[in-house]
């Protein structure tokens, strides 16, 4: 046999047979086979995504059984700028304040007072230029009477239409004189009280019973006023008091300026303003106070006041009796703290006599933020922050009082 | 891919469906093995139709590859009486694919082994030996007499 008698043999071994017709059912085959990789190409798509689900679950579970169990590696951080407390007084921490005359060089607090804050040379009307958001009003007095100056957000100010009569302390100006909401000012005047829409410049007169008042301040609210005189004080319904009687008396104490709401210090407590128009006692202080200084200002979570103290072990002074910056907590979790404005080392040469600070130079005037009541010391503002007991200056003082609004704040 | 069929593809499968199916029965030594193994290779082939540039060698590397398959028991002709093909069975699957190109499809040895995905020296050898074990099955003598006529 050769080779090439093998071809004639496969051919007969594989003849008739049947044709066959593939054609079509081969087509159809690559269409169900397409069909087929797609469908698992999805598959698998769907089941990694789904793998990767309970794997980024079981982790999270995994990861927040562990944070239950094992403790932070590292101490929670302090506050920025964080000064150490230098000890305590009656149980709470207090912190000492710059000395006098070193105010100048403190970092400051950028607000729209500016760097010194004195009577403006050029003044619109308040009738051509409302003020929306005031950050500081003050009285600038003319021939025996008093003008109001109102300062806005956008470091503006202008001059109310209205002439202010002085009252046996003196200038007609409380430290809680502006709404809380920026949107009215309220003056006590003899036997009345004024106040004034910053936005309408709106005057409106409350004729009161008495004619010795000497403080103003707001409800949280700002829709009534309490006023007093030395024995006398009274709620005014200033705004939504329709239906209700708009004078009413309440309880009043021998400090005009403690009347305050929504929280009052005084009488070694600090009490919580109830709606009737009386205080309750919210908590008990131990401090060592001699008199309270000035109006209560108070944020949802801390209220402030000034007292002067009798000599303190901590902080000795000799020039002065020591004053001292009271913000308490009012939530019972946070802290309270103090800043005593002691005096300098009178060893210190450039220490000037005229920088002693005297009892009546400083008071608490509002707060800046949350946790940084803002603080006169005899001519300058200083912010102070109780979380970290940093003090800033926030302006230089060129006039004699100022209270502040809403619009000091960023 | 279209749903209904590529008019050009179908005219490739017409003209050779039938020559194929003829190699493939001779190489699986089963008409539904080797109806079966070239319906997967133009299925194959559809997959990719538009994209193959030589749709012959395609087909025929997928056509032969399941008959190389060392392990593969499956007798060859079975129930035959024909003495060719159950010369054919003789031989291994390999052997088998290798005769079969060689000499029906006429098929060079460099072809076949580019087929077949196997090395020149392979493709020889299985065919020698596989004319050989052919040549005796069918009573022919020693391969080194196939020069001589009987």
């Amino acid at each position: 046999m050769r080779r090439e008698d093998i071809r004639p043999l496969l051919y007969q071994a594989a003849d008739r047979l049947p044709e066959p017709d593939l054609a079509d059912t081969a087509w159809a085959g690559g269409l169900e086979t397409r069909r087929r990789q797609r469908r698992n190409v999805v598959i698998g798509l769907l089941a990694a995504l789904a793998l990767a689900v309970v794997l980024a679950i079981g982790a999270g579970v995994s990861g927040s059984r562990n944070a239950e169990l094992v403790p932070p590696p590292t101490t929670p951080s302090l506050p920025p700028g964080h000064v150490p407390p230098e000890g305590q007084i009656a149980g709470i921490d207090y912190w000492l304040a710059p000395p006098a005359g070193s105010e100048r060089f403190l970092d400051r607090v950028y607000t729209p007072l500016g760097d010194r804050l004195g009577a403006p040379d050029d003044v619109d009307s308040l009738t051509e230029h409302p003020i929306e958001n005031p950050a500081a009003l003050m009285l600038e007095e003319r021939n025996g009477r008093y003008d109001a100056l109102l300062l806005g957000g956008d470091s503006t100010w202008a001059r109310a239409d209205l002439q202010l009569a002085p009252i046996s302390s003196g200038s007609p100006l409380s430290s809680g004189a502006v709404s809380p909401d920026g949107r009215t000012a309220a003056f006590p005047q003899p036997g009345e009280l004024v106040t004034l829409d910053v936005v309408t410049a709106e005057v409106s007169r409350y004729p009161l019973p008495t004619r010795d008042l000497r403080s103003v301040a707001w409800t949280p609210d700002a829709q009534q006023v309490l006023v007093s005189g030395p024995g006398k004080a009274y709620r005014v319904h200033v705004r939504g008091g329709d239906g209700e009687q708009s004078v009413v008396a309440i309880p009043p104490s021998a400090n005009p300026a403690s009347i305050t709401a929504p929280f009052r210090i005084e009488r070694d407590a600090v009490l919580r303003y109830r709606g009737n128009g009386e205080w309750a006692v919210d908590s008990e202080l131990d401090l060592p106070v001699r008199t309270w200084v000035g109006q209560t200002f108070s944020t949802y979570t801390m209220t402030a006041r000034l007292f002067v103290s009798d000599d303190l072990q901590q902080v000795p002074t000799k020039a002065s009796q020591p004053q001292v910056v009271a913000a308490i907590s009012t939530l019972r979790a946070l802290p309270s703290s103090l800043l005593v404005l002691g005096e300098a080392d009178r060893s210190t040469p450039a220490m000037d006599p005229q920088d002693v600070r005297q009892p009546g130079c400083c008071a608490v005037l509002g707060w800046y933020d949350d946790y940084k009541p803002v603080i006169q010391v005899r001519g300058w503002l200083l912010a102070w922050d109780v979380r970290s007991g940093r003090v800033q200056r926030v302006t230089e003082l060129a006039v004699d009082g100022v209270a502040l609004g809403p619009g000091i704040r960023p | 891919m279209e749903k209904s069929v590529d008019p050009d593809f179908a005219s490739y499968v017409d003209a050779r469906q039938g020559r194929w199916l003829r190699t493939a029965y001779l190489v699986y030594g089963d008409l539904e093995r080797a109806e079966e193994a070239l319906l997967h290779a133009f299925t194959r082939l559809s997959l990719h139709w538009t994209k193959v540039d030589d749709p012959d060698a395609f087909v025929q590397r997928v056509l032969y590859q399941p008959a190389l398959v060392r392990w593969n028991r499956v007798r060859a002709f079975p129930d035959e009486d024909d003495p060719v093909k159950l010369a054919l069975a003789e031989l291994t699957g390999a052997q088998r694919a290798v005769f079969v190109l060689l000499h029906l499809e006429e098929l060079t040895e460099f072809e076949v082994a580019d087929v077949l995905n196997m090395s020149h020296t392979t493709v020889h050898g299985h065919g020698l030996a596989a004319f050989s074990r052919f040549r005796a099955a069918l009573g022919a003598g020693d391969w080194r007499d196939a020069g001589d006529p009987r």
